[in-house]
Order: C-alpha cells, then sequence, then structure tokens
C-alpha cells in the first residue's frame, strides 16, 4: 500500500514506483508503461479535482500482481466521482472540433483490460485490472 | 521535462526531453502561449528525447494546432519514441497532427 499526497509533484514518484514493482516482477516494458499511463490519468484526476479544500489528503494505491493479472487500486476520501461517468471522446474529430480535455479516462481503460468504480464508506475505490504476459 | 528552443528560418523547434505529465503541462503551455502570442506561426517539436506523455501533455498540443489552425499556422511532430507514439494513436491524436520520423523531414514540408 502507497500513500500519496493530493499533489501533482506525487506523480512522478508514482512512476518511479511503478516501475521498481515492474521490475521486481519482470513486467514487459509496454504493460509497465500502460500501468504507469493508467495511474497516473486517475491520480491526476483525483488530486486535481475531488478535494474543494486545500489541505493535505491521503490517496492510497495498491498495486499487486496475481499469477497473470496486475490489479491497481486507487482509493480517495475526495467527493464522489465515477472516472465511468465521462463519456467516451470522439476520437476521430478533426483538430478545430476536438474538445480539450476529457482523454485522461478514456487513455486509462483503453490501455486497461478492466475499470471499476465504487463508492464505500465515504471513499472512491477504482480498481483497475490488466492482463500481463510474463 | 527539459525544453530547449531553437529556430531555423521562420519554424521554433521546441525539443522536449523527459517526462511530460499533469504537473509540469503549464510549463510547456506557458512557452508555447509565449511563442503564438509572439506571432509564431510554425512550431516543430521534437519528440525524440521524451519518454512519458500523459493526456495532460497531448492537452497543450490540441489547444496549441487549435490557436495556430485559427491562424493559418503549421504545427509539426517529430521523432515520436513507441511509449508516445501509443498515448498518440489511442487519443486519436496520430491522424489530426503532421507526425515526422526526425526534425530535418518536419522542417522540409
Amino acid at each position: 500500500m502507497l500513500h500519496v499526497k493530493n499533489r501533482l509533484a506525487e506523480l512522478q514518484r508514482m512512476d518511479q514506483l511503478v516501475r521498481n514493482f515492474a521490475a521486481r516482477h519482470a513486467l514487459p516494458e509496454q504493460a509497465t508503461f500502460e500501468l504507469a499511463l493508467a495511474l497516473d490519468e486517475i491520480l491526476t484526476n483525483v488530486i486535481s479535482y475531488a478535494y474543494d479544500d486545500a489541505g493535505e489528503h491521503d490517496i492510497l494505491v495498491h498495486v499487486s500482481l496475481d499469477g497473470c493479472d496486475l490489479r491497481v487500486q486507487i482509493e480517495d476520501d475526495g467527493r464522489p466521482f465515477d472516472p465511468l461517468s465521462v463519456p467516451t471522446p470522439d476520437t476521430s474529430l478533426p483538430v478545430d472540433q476536438r474538445p480539450v480535455g476529457g482523454l485522461g479516462v478514456h487513455l486509462a481503460r483503453r490501455v486497461t483490460d478492466r475499470l471499476v468504480y465504487r463508492r464505500e464508506s465515504g471513499k472512491n475505490i477504482v480498481l483497475m485490472t490488466k492482463r500481463v504476459d510474463r | 521535462m527539459d525544453i530547449a528552443e531553437s529556430k531555423r528560418n521562420d519554424t521554433v523547434i521546441l525539443a522536449l526531453a523527459g517526462r511530460l505529465d499533469a504537473n509540469n503541462a503549464n510549463v510547456l503551455e506557458d512557452k508555447v502561449g509565449a511563442l503564438l502570442d509572439a506571432g509564431e506561426q510554425h512550431l516543430v517539436f521534437d519528440l525524440a528525447r521524451l519518454d512519458y506523455i500523459s493526456s495532460a501533455g497531448l492537452r497543450v498540443l490540441l489547444v496549441a494546432a487549435k490557436r495556430l489552425g485559427a491562424v493559418d499556422g503549421q504545427l509539426g511532430l517529430a521523432g515520436l519514441a513507441p511509449p508516445v507514439r501509443e498515448v498518440f494513436d489511442i487519443a486519436g491524436f496520430s491522424s489530426i497532427f503532421s507526425i515526422y520520423p526526425d526534425v530535418a523531414s518536419a522542417l522540409k514540408q
């Protein structure tokens, strides 16, 4: 279990921790990058939008590997937010019609196999799973 | 992330290195904003040494492309490494941006 503060500067530290985890478990390079990206995008949303106050909050991140199933759980005590409620962007639109924003959750969903959300005891819990070749 | 700026004729080349995420995207946004405010209309981003990009980085590039498109300017991206290219592909950015293998090819356009 990793404790992350609600500061964007934490993103780089988390990236390093994911890479260390991947190295320990000999995960393939592409899967490692995709895991780091998915975690970054969900954490970025939490850190940027979940809290109404400027105070410090703990976000809990748990990364585990069960056989070939990689699991990442992110738990925050911010306002209720279901990432799955973000509409899927139309990625075929030309530049001038492309809305700015809304791509983060899309990226996280596309590089993982499953993303589920639940609200429990005043917390948002996002669980992403990804199958990896080992 | 490091940003190195250079100029070839009327094209500004921004070489990015390291990691472009939500924590530092504003640095690039300010840099690009200042160049566009100064009237620059031709930008090439050299991404050969960029290891990582998240949606926050894509956002900066999209905003720049929109502004340049509105003034008939040009934005080229050069030398994308495989992880960066993957993010572009998933976001549908590979088809809406002009992507070149390297800066030299981008400058020929």
